[in-house]
């Protein structure tokens, strides 16, 4: 009996050994991680990487390498994120910025057809996931350019290997010589004429129920412009907004939610055509339903 | 004692807590290289060394100038493009007079 008692102790101790093994090594010092990616970022530092990565972008016009960086941050949508970002920063009002500069990057991902563009991201880092922790040295060896056109975000997880070798001018020098041309990189209005009022249409459209602006910008052929800010008055407040913060909904577009019995003036920033007495106005369906329409203003530069 | 040694390979080993929620001051050093180049980047275009070194202050309490400085020198080890060393070190130059104090840079 006393034998067979003493297993029982043995066990027991090794159990509450473990226990206590657990509680130190988890709660009390757990193992400092000093080295984590930026996909491991809380919340608010992501935005904070994502708008640095949007203003690089802006700066150099480097595609290429702001989706490598994209990709390190592990967002399952990037362009999603990015627009979300940029809607909740024009939203805050505080960095515009900013959100022209997330919305510039959101429409050069959309632009870019960077799949058939030749990168040395996915090589250097495909060197980086055969080894252990060292990246450094793997990604000094880059063999150039045009395989893994595709690049998944799990190639990118483990290493940032844009700014690696004395490869990577050429290499993005070629890119940017072939690639669809990026949108303006300038953080501000886009210098050119004033634009001017080309349509004014009231639109009837059940599936909008909401009273909407809607703004078109388009450069003197015609093409849609995005990062264009629009400023939106009326008595007793103003509002500006970007087009090309909705992709889906084309690289111009942009639109403001109206309140009902408001009297909205609209006008590209940088001067040109006011348009005045914008207001909400009810529709009617075939079966006597009413719903709010919307107005589509297309503004061009002559 | 062969208890506790158990939990603590488990915990700090075979299963280590994971960081979800870090700073950008955790971030492993060739990740903050390249956050600091994405700061030189803008900064080239932007002009604003206000601006840089505000984003460079999530890296830690070190002085800014410092910070490019460890970046710099992490560059030339990898080592980055030219170019990219060129901008940090543009940087870098900059901030030598730069005060935080006067939120300026100094004659």
């Amino acid at each position: 009996m006393r034998e067979e008692r003493g297993h029982w102790y043995l066990l027991t101790g090794f159990v509450i050994g473990i226990v206590l093994g657990l509680v130190y090594s988890w709660l009390i010092s757990p193992r400092q991680y000093q080295d984590t990616s930026p996909a491991s970022l809380l919340p608010e530092f992501k935005d904070q990487y994502r708008a640095m990565i949007a203003a690089a972008f802006v700066a150099t016009g480097n595609l290429p390498r702001a989706e490598a960086r994209l990709a390190l941050l592990g967002d399952s949508e990037v362009e999603r994120a990015l627009t979300e970002q940029a809607q909740r920063t024009l939203g805050e009002g505080n960095a515009p910025l900013e959100a022209q500069a997330l919305g510039l990057l959101v429409v050069a991902l959309g632009q870019g057809d960077v799949g058939s563009l030749p990168t040395l991201v996915p090589q250097a880092t495909n060197a980086e996931s055969q080894s252990t922790n060292s990246p450094q040295t793997d990604i000094s060896n880059p063999t150039t350019t045009e395989t893994n056109p595709e690049p998944t975000s799990q190639d990118f997880s483990a290493t940032p290997s844009f700014p690696s070798s004395d490869q990577t001018p050429q290499v993005m020098g070629t890119v940017l010589s072939t690639a669809t041309p990026l949108p303006t990189r300038t953080p501000t209005v886009t210098p050119g004429s004033p634009f001017v009022l080309q349509s004014n249409t009231f639109v009837c459209d059940p599936n909008l129920p909401n009273p909407l602006i809607q703004v078109i910008a388009k450069d003197s052929s015609g093409e849609p412009l995005p990062g264009q800010e629009i400023l939106t008055t009326w008595d007793g407040g103003e509002d500006n907004y970007f087009t090309g913060l909705k992709p889906e909904l084309g690289l111009g577009y942009a639109d403001f939610l109206m309140t009902p019995g408001i009297v909205y003036q609209v006008q590209m920033a940088g001067g040109g055509q006011t348009v005045p007495d914008i207001t909400p106005a009810e529709c009617e369906t075939q079966g006597g339903g009413r719903y709010w329409g919307s107005w589509l203003l297309v503004f061009s530069r002559p | 004692m062969l208890g506790v040694g158990a939990g603590l390979l488990y915990g700090w080993v075979v299963n280590p807590v994971k960081y979800v929620d870090t700073t950008p001051a955790k971030l492993r050093s060739d990740y903050q290289a390249d956050y600091i180049l994405m700061v030189a980047e803008a900064y080239q275009s932007e002009g604003d060394l206000d601006l840089a070194a505000r984003r460079l202050a999530v890296l830690g309490d070190s002085p800014p100038a410092e910070i490019v400085r460890q970046a710099m020198i992490l560059a030339a080890q990898i080592p980055y493009a030219d170019s990219d060393q060129e901008l940090l070190s543009q940087l870098a130059s900059a901030l030598q007079t730069w005060s935080p104090s006067l939120g300026g840079a100094q004659p």
